[in-house]
């Protein structure tokens, strides 16, 4: 290997992390107290939702596969757990304790099975995942306008018989959504959806490297060919990653849930292209094979941290945007120059 | 005065030397027939004159003068048209949308739609082929097809076609009417470049033969008055010789592999073989015999529509690969890029592919015995450098065949089916993979060994089967396995 291929192959796995840490200087110079304990927790609540999903997607992605249905499985996992959580006979029957489990298994559930279905399709029936995740896309939106007739579910009517129940039972699951514990030095205390945030990027990078599950995700992504003839069940494996995929959007489904005490249709709407985004400026690459959930969480930071950074300089929002475009790009002819260097060095 | 002609032209791929100082000349208004084993440079030839490729040394003269090609494009423009085995159409668009490409006549702007049609038919029944311009060529056959791609070439005034094996994939019906076709392209003055394993067509449609064997022009002159039997022996020839292995073990009597009446259309028929452990069983026959077919159903990629196969004296019909790696069958594939590694892993993840779920403990893999294992497997098939953490797309082509060997010696599998295991990798290391496939029969495996090059499987192969069009046509052993007797039967002499 030459020198300048070692380079790009340093800069094709620390590059990311080297131009997050290079933003957060510059953002520190311009912005007094950015490194502040506070602003940096600020920053981790508002990236959690996008990492989380960045998270689920990276699987996908790292199987040679997308998935466009998450944000959509954000909206139908949020309206039935909201549903879960303030019905009336569930209150009644179960209590708010219980409730709020049933909320989150639900939301998980729903986000699991839609994933699940995606994966089945993909891998049994043998459509492009672009397809099928933007047809899940749609049906799950129109599912979750359907069963809310267009209209958010959560907080009660003020005539409600059991309008203290529900106000608590949202509270509950308020205290996942938009609680904070307890940490020296932080006056309102940590985040609690940046701590499972990390929690599920530190699993999510367990299983990614360390278990058979997760080589078998690299393989497939790989080489898919290569893959089965060497005896990994390939159909299982892009199951299983969509399903994580799914997963994760129920996760976020709970955190916007409880942190708005409401669940409305339009959750989570165009979310999925906000994490590929991250995703890809991570260092997963769309061609499979390529991938890391620490890339995932970085990429979400990157993205955050470039909001904040313009927020707290005062950049109105339409230029944050054309700046997340461009980093985008960025990413990808990163993506493309690394790979090129590994073309040249198959011959050399 | 020739056409085309090409003076000592070389041509080096990693690893191989495709054309070794080859002449080849093609007068106007004559048909050239081009024959070899597979892998003698027939292909290279045809890529460096249809400007796929550029020579590394040697001249090429077009029309008296020298010339490079830069591209496709450009030979495309001085009037060569190569017509390969994988058919250049867009399958959703109709003949005349194909044969104009690139060329399109335009009114103000817009496609000329009527005339292209118009004049698409009129090349077309020119050919021979009446059907309706529009219709898209997917539908056609393939012989149709072929006949579209010659209709594009006559339409952009082509003075010199290339057909790679194009009577491979055609009925008889559809050869005597595209042989007619050539001899119509010759009486008007286009001349003809012809790569073909049928003897029998090259000796009815070409005034000139060339053969090629290991890159090398080994002879040319007139077909009149060629018999097959001479044309044979050229193409076989006797230079390379490998060191014969010898077994140091009898094989087993009982045999552990039993296939009989094999079939699954239209890749194999009626295949019957045996295989026994301590022995290696070679499979000859050219391109498209259905070699790679029936090691393939074996192994569990593709089912078999009849027969039945018995391994150690049982049932054995493997539904997907780790069905077959589980009762101790492995298929290590000609393509090492495609089928055979992820070149983005480590060495290490690819040869503990197969058997990770032996390094695992409640789905985590434990690093220090995968890494122990993979150590000990890249030792055993002296990797160099044997380094298992090394991404496997920096290995040169023989050490990524030999991760190929490690990753599925790791499997200890009963049955090992090599498809053309030296292909594309350098003398050396081509004696190491010999010595080792040797080592395996000796250690009690039953291997088989598709490979297309002769003296590879003369110098491995206990008994050699030579398959032709789908079927077992002959077993060869002892005094009777010679270079000529497989070729005579590939070929059908």
């Amino acid at each position: 290997m030459s020198a300048s291929s070692r380079a790009r192959d340093w800069v094709a796995r620390y590059g990311v992390g080297a131009a997050l840490a290079a933003l957060a200087l510059v953002a520190a110079v311009f912005v007094p107290g950015f490194f502040g304990l506070e602003n940096l927790s600020t920053i981790l609540l508002h990236v959690s939702v996008n990492g989380i999903l960045a998270l689920g997607l990276t699987f996908v992605i790292v199987t040679g596969g997308i998935d466009l249905s998450v944000g959509s499985v954000v909206g139908l996992a949020g309206v039935f757990a909201a549903a879960a959580l303030t019905g009336s006979d569930v209150l009644r029957a179960v209590g708010v304790a219980g409730a709020t489990i049933l909320a989150v298994g639900v939301a998980l559930g729903t986000g699991a099975a839609v994933g699940a279905a995606n994966g089945a399709a993909t891998a049994g029936l043998r459509i492009a995942p672009f397809i099928v995740t933007l047809a899940t896309m749609t049906i799950a939106r129109g599912a979750a306008r359907l069963f809310t007739a267009g209209v958010p579910i959560g907080f009660p009517a003020a005539d409600d018989l059991l309008f203290a129940t529900k106000a608590r039972a949202l509270d509950a699951l308020h205290a996942v959504g938009g609680g904070r514990i307890p940490l020296p030095g932080l006056a309102r205390g940590f985040p609690v959806p940046a701590l499972i945030m990390l929690a599920l990027v530190a699993a999510g990078a367990f299983v990614l490297e360390r278990t058979r599950f997760g080589r078998y995700l690299y393989a497939v992504g790989g080489n898919e060919e290569a893959a089965r003839l060497s005896g990994v069940p390939v159909a299982a494996v892009k199951l299983g990653a969509y399903a994580i995929c799914g997963l994760c959007g129920g996760v976020a489904a709970v955190l916007l849930t409880g942190q708005l005490r409401s669940a409305g249709p339009d959750a989570g709407l165009l979310y999925e292209l906000n994490a590929i985004a991250a995703a890809v400026i991570g260092g997963a690459s769309l061609l499979g094979g390529v991938g890391t959930a620490w890339g995932a969480l970085v990429g979400a930071l990157f993205i955050g941290v470039l909001n904040n950074a313009l927020d707290l300089v005062g950049v109105q929002s339409f230029w944050q945007e054309i700046a997340k475009g461009i980093i985008i790009l960025l990413a990808v002819l990163f993506d493309v120059w690394t790979k090129r260097a590994r073309g040249a060095s198959r011959h050399a | 005065m020739g056409l085309l002609e090409l003076q000592g032209v070389t041509k080096h791929y990693p690893g191989v030397t495709a054309l070794d100082g080859v002449d080849f000349d093609v007068a106007a208004g004559t048909v050239h027939a081009v024959v070899g084993e597979n892998g003698a440079g027939k292909s290279t030839l045809l890529r460096l004159i249809a400007g796929a490729d550029a020579p590394d040394g040697g001249t090429i003269r077009w029309d008296g003068a020298p010339v490079r090609f830069a591209s496709p494009r450009d030979a495309l423009r001085r009037g060569i048209t190569v017509i390969y085995q994988e058919l250049a159409l867009v399958p959703n668009l109709g003949a005349d949308a194909n044969i104009f490409l690139g060329i399109e006549p335009t009114r103000r702007g817009v496609l000329d739609r009527a005339r292209m049609t118009e004049c698409a038919a009129a090349a077309l029944h020119d050919l021979g082929l009446f059907i309706d311009p529009r219709e898209p060529v997917g539908r056609l056959s393939v012989a149709r097809q072929q006949l579209v791609e010659l209709a594009r070439a006559l339409v952009r005034d082509a003075r010199l076609v290339a057909l790679d094996e194009p009577t491979a994939a055609l009925t008889a019906h559809e050869v005597a009417h595209l042989v007619a076709q050539i001899e119509r392209l010759r009486e008007a003055g286009i001349s003809v470049i012809f790569v073909s394993h049928r003897l029998d067509e090259v000796r009815r449609v070409a005034n000139t033969v060339t053969v090629l064997r290991d890159g090398h022009r080994v002879w040319v002159g007139p077909a009149a008055g060629l018999d097959e039997a001479t044309l044979v022996r050229r193409m076989v020839g006797r230079d390379v010789a490998y060191e014969r292995r010898p077994p140091s073990r009898a094989p087993e009597t009982m045999p552990l592999l039993e296939v009989a009446g094999l079939t699954r259309a239209p890749g194999f028929r009626d295949v019957s073989l045996t295989l026994a452990r301590g022995e290696i069983v070679g499979l000859a026959g050219l391109i498209g015999a259905g070699r790679t077919p029936l090691a393939r159903a074996i192994a569990g990629l593709d089912p078999w529509d009849s027969g039945t196969v018995r391994l150690a004296g049982r049932p054995y019909r493997p539904r997907h690969p780790r069905d077959a790696i589980a009762r101790g069958v492995v298929y290590l594939p000609e393509d090492r890029k495609r089928d055979g590694l992820v070149l983005g892993m480590r060495v290490r993840e690819n040869v503990t592919l197969p058997v990770l779920q032996r390094f695992t403990r409640a789905g985590r893999v434990q690093a220090a015995l995968e890494a122990a294992a993979a150590q000990r497997a890249v030792a055993g098939v002296d990797l160099r450098p044997p380094d298992p953490e090394r991404p496997t797309h920096t290995l040169s082509g023989g050490n990524q065949q030999k991760v190929v060997l490690a990753k599925w010696l790791l499997t200890d599998a009963a049955v090992v089916l090599f498809d053309e295991p030296t292909r594309g990798v350098d003398v050396g290391a081509k004696t190491d993979l010999h010595r080792q496939i040797r080592a395996l029969a000796d250690a009690g495996k039953a291997v088989l060994v598709i490979s297309s090059e002769l003296p590879e499987l003369l110098a491995l192969a206990d008994r050699v089967l030579v398959m032709r069009e789908g079927r077992v046509v002959t077993q060869l052993a002892g005094a009777a396995l010679s270079a000529e007797q497989v070729m005579a039967h590939a070929f059908a002499v």
